[in-house]
């Protein structure tokens, strides 16, 4: 795959504010006609990430492309392109929501009408009412429709979904199945796991300003450890001396632990000697890749370096060139 | 703390401690802690003016020949409608009442109403009434401490305006009738304000109704003065709360019965607003949310007509103080130059030594006065970028295929054009209601002078928004006041001509007094062009700041 075949392309991103580092170094990458998941904790990064793709912030360092632009330079062409919706949308109080829509779409050049009405209708929005009037989820309908109702080739939403119910979040997914289908590209900032499991293609989850694990969504779950849980025939500490099993924990005959991708067949080859009763075994969840993250320093860049080597179809250099700056100033 | 009517049946500690009241002394405590600085300020500002007030009449009229000459034309058309009916213009006391106590009577009642919004509907409807009143808290405590606090700006605003008026020696009935009517204005628009509250269900609604009643009062009032004979008071002026307070004619007859009214009103509004909280239910009101167009036109769809549409409101505000202001002026004009000596220095100083004659230096401040409204719009105009960017909807735009530039440039775009249609217009009017003094011509020029002075300001702002965008409306706020200060009373300051002639509004000539002058005003806009450019290129170049 080209380089070309990016909607969305940064490399080594930083940014500080005052004596803040809001970016160290962060990789992001999506490809045309995917939909790409951005995780991390509050204060990580993601807003800051987005506002510099949408030229609002100028970098501090490393390079930034959007649909093959500049995002400082070409920002006023590039944004006939996207769709943007904020995390925290603000409207003008004294307006409707019907006339916010309007304006957001119209600076974006093009207004299909019917496709508007019909969200406004699927997302049980009332256009002529004051913004004012509107509680957190609606305003944030009103930023969805305008989005959504565009065609950009691209859509950059940051938390979309924060102040919806879960009706409307259901809504939300069709309607980004449906802009997936139609073959345009999305990257979704979101916490809500479910949510990007059900429908990213490749993930990408930052701490602390810079990325530390990227790739498709299948892959990442391959570098991890199923975990799996099991009721032997006798106490389940003897599986304490079986290669390639991991944070063992023993209850009587109960035990659970973890295993690595490579020791898997080895690991229950051994098992069978012990003559389980029961055998779950779970693949790991976004969840769990995404909470090992906060184990400390140590892990978070064993696993970056990893995510960075395995990163599906990505050219090479990427993975050095952030390495580089990695060196933390704070 | 006197707290009048509303105080002695709010703060009573007899109360039982459930019930509607749980929690007042609480609430009341919470309320103060809330807004004191904002009650320091009002109180502050509004007593402040008695002592200046009367020292500049002072020099303007030092002698009882001098007031009487001034009794004898001080009942012009102008004077009754704006300010009330001269009925004691032959005395320093007098004088007073004229000059200030209707600015005082009608801020006080804005503070009123836009206190009790403030933490009354405004809290409502952001949610943190809902808060309080899950705990335990009576149903009615939190209004009425809200109410009580903003009556207790009144009475201690009365209390220090009598007490000011005792101290530079005026008459004791007088000073006090001056200080009881005040506050008796102010606790009436309590009421009214905290009936509004219970209507509207926003607080821009609340706020709005509030400042339409009191418009609706003072014109009932204004047409009363208008229409009577002398100075007699009109029927007329019984139906407007405001008409009552000034009734009591302080430093005139001197009648306390009118204050009867105003307190009643006073209680018997806020008990209804406590009846109407009983009824309804909380975040309602009882008049229907307005609704509004479910799309933008293409109009407010461009960044020009979004301007537009945002400052629709402020616009016409500020055009209806350009008219009103040129009418007035305009009016006064003649009468004012015929009064001042111009052998009194204060005289000569505050319409400055242009050199022309009196009636022409007069006219020459007065257009300064449009100019400096003019600017004052144009800063509040401008200042709303910022808020724009603050607020977090400029990222929305710009997130949109809309430049930076061009969005900046339909700010300045109505900042200026508004301003340019507030000039002229103002101008004009005063031109026209001169009795021939000056032609609408004539003055439309004079005040179109200022312009660039205007644009000056927009260039200052535009700097700032460009470099500090976080401090840029309380800087350019305080560049405008200086501004201000330097061109009206530079000369007090005993600042030198060549000095006064270096500041913004100073370097324009004051026709008709002056010549027209190409090179400052060629100046002025030289600097505004260099601060606006500057800053329009900083702002392409910066990271947009939200609050």
């Amino acid at each position: 795959m080209s380089a070309n075949d990016l909607a969305i392309e940064a490399t080594g991103l930083h940014k500080r504010f005052g004596r803040t580092i809001a970016l160290a170094g962060l990789d992001l990458r999506v490809e045309a006609g995917t939909v790409a998941g951005f995780l991390g904790p509050n204060g990580s990064g993601k807003s800051t990430t987005i506002r510099i793709l949408l030229g609002l912030l100028k970098s501090d360092g490393g390079t930034a492309r959007l649909l093959g632009g500049d995002p400082w330079r070409d920002a006023v062409e590039l944004h006939r392109r996207i769709a943007y919706v904020p995390g925290e949308v603000s409207l003008w109080p004294n307006l409707t929501g019907g006339q916010a829509i309007g304006i957001l779409s119209r600076l974006r050049g093009h207004v299909d009408t019917a496709r508007r009405d019909s969200l406004l209708e699927r997302f049980e929005l009332d256009p002529t009412k004051k913004a004012r009037s509107y509680s957190k989820g609606n305003r944030q309908k009103v930023a969805l429709v305008a989005g959504l109702a565009s065609d950009a080739e691209l859509l950059i939403l940051d938390e979309p979904t924060s102040g919806l119910d879960p009706l409307m979040e259901q809504v939300f997914t069709e309607c980004i199945r449906e802009v997936k289908k139609e073959g345009r590209s999305v990257l979704l900032s979101s916490h809500i796991f479910a949510e990007v499991e059900k429908l990213c293609d490749t993930v990408t989850i930052i701490r602390e300003g810079r990325t530390v694990e990227a790739g498709r969504l299948d892959e990442l779950r391959h570098l991890h450890r199923t975990t799996v849980s099991i009721v032997l025939d006798r106490d389940a500490s003897v599986l304490a001396s079986v290669a390639g099993i991991n944070d063992l924990v023993v209850d009587g005959p109960k035990a659970a632990f973890t295993v690595g991708e490579a020791e898997l067949g080895g690991v229950l080859a051994a098992l069978s000697a012990y003559a389980p009763h029961t055998l779950v075994s779970s693949p790991p969840s976004l969840e769990d890749l995404f909470l090992r993250h906060y184990g400390g320093q140590a892990a978070a860049s064993a696993f970056s370096d990893a995510a960075a080597a395995s990163y599906a179809g990505a050219p090479a250099p990427a993975a050095p060139a952030a390495g580089k700056h990695r060196a933390r100033t704070r | 703390m006197n707290t009048a009517t509303l105080g002695s049946r709010a703060g009573s500690p007899s109360l039982p401690s459930s019930g509607t009241m749980t929690g007042l002394s609480i609430c009341i405590r919470f309320i103060l802690r809330r807004n004191w600085i904002r009650l320091l300020v009002w109180a502050a500002v509004l007593a402040v003016m008695i002592p200046l007030v009367y020292d500049s009449q002072q020099q303007a009229f030092p002698t009882q020949a001098a007031r009487d000459a001034y009794a004898q034309v001080a009942n012009t058309p102008a004077v009754a409608a704006m300010t009330g009916l001269p009925y004691a213009a032959g005395s320093l006391g007098g004088i007073l009442v004229i000059k200030i106590w209707m600015t005082l009577a009608v801020a006080l009642a804005f503070a009123s109403i836009f206190l009790v919004t403030r933490n009354g509907r405004a809290d409502e409807e952001e949610g943190r009434t809902e808060l309080l009143r899950s705990a335990a808290l009576g149903r009615h405590a939190y209004s009425v401490a809200n109410y009580a606090v903003a009556g207790a700006l009144s009475v201690v605003v009365g209390l220090l305006v009598a007490l000011l008026c005792l101290s530079v020696k005026l008459p004791t009935s007088g000073s006090l009738i001056m200080g009881a009517s005040i506050a008796g204005t102010g606790l009436a628009f309590v009421a009214i304000g905290a009936l509004c509250g219970q209507l509207s269900s926003t607080s821009r609604g609340a706020n709005s109704l509030g400042v339409v009643v009191l418009a609706v009062f003072y014109f009932i009032r204004a047409g009363a003065d208008l229409q009577t004979k002398g100075t007699d008071v009109s029927p007329l002026s019984w139906f407007s709360p405001i008409g009552w307070a000034q009734n009591m004619r302080a430093f005139g007859q001197n009648t306390w019965w009118p204050l009867l009214p105003l307190l009643l009103l006073a209680v018997v509004g806020c008990a209804a607003a406590l009846r109407i909280e009983t009824s309804r239910d909380l975040g309602m009101g009882l008049l229907p949310q307005r609704r509004g167009p479910a799309t933008a036109t293409a109009f407010l769809a461009r960044p020009v007509g979004l301007v537009l549409r945002l400052q629709r409101g402020s616009l016409l505000g500020w055009l209806v103080g350009a008219v009103v202001a040129g009418l007035f002026f305009g009016g006064v004009g003649k009468a004012m130059s015929d009064l001042l000596d111009p052998s009194n220095p204060f005289a000569r100083a505050l319409v400055g030594n242009s050199g022309g004659s009196m009636l022409q230096s007069v006219l020459g401040i007065f257009a300064l006065f449009n100019g400096l409204l003019a600017g004052a719009f144009a800063v509040q105009c401008l200042a709303g970028a910022r808020a724009e960017e603050a607020g977090g909807r400029l990222e929305s735009q710009l997130a949109g295929a809309l430049s930076r530039s061009r969005w900046l440039f339909a700010q300045v775009v109505v900042a200026a054009a508004g301003s340019a249609v507030m000039l002229l217009l103002g101008g004009w009017l005063m031109g026209v209601s001169s009795n021939g003094a000056a032609t609408g011509g004539t003055m439309a020029q004079a005040s179109f002078a200022y312009w660039p002075a205007v644009l000056l300001m927009l260039g200052v702002l535009l700097f700032l928004q460009g470099f500090l965008p976080r401090l840029s409306v309380s800087l350019g706020w305080a560049v405008y006041g200086i501004s201000v200060m330097l061109a009206m009373f530079g000369s007090l300051f005993s600042l030198s001509e060549a000095a006064i002639k270096a500041t913004p509004f100073g370097a324009v000539p004051r026709m008709p007094a002056e010549d027209f002058a190409l090179l400052p005003i060629v100046v002025l806009c030289l600097i505004a062009a260099l601060l606006g450019g500057l800053g329009m290129w900083r702002f392409s170049t910066r990271d947009i700041v939200p609050e």
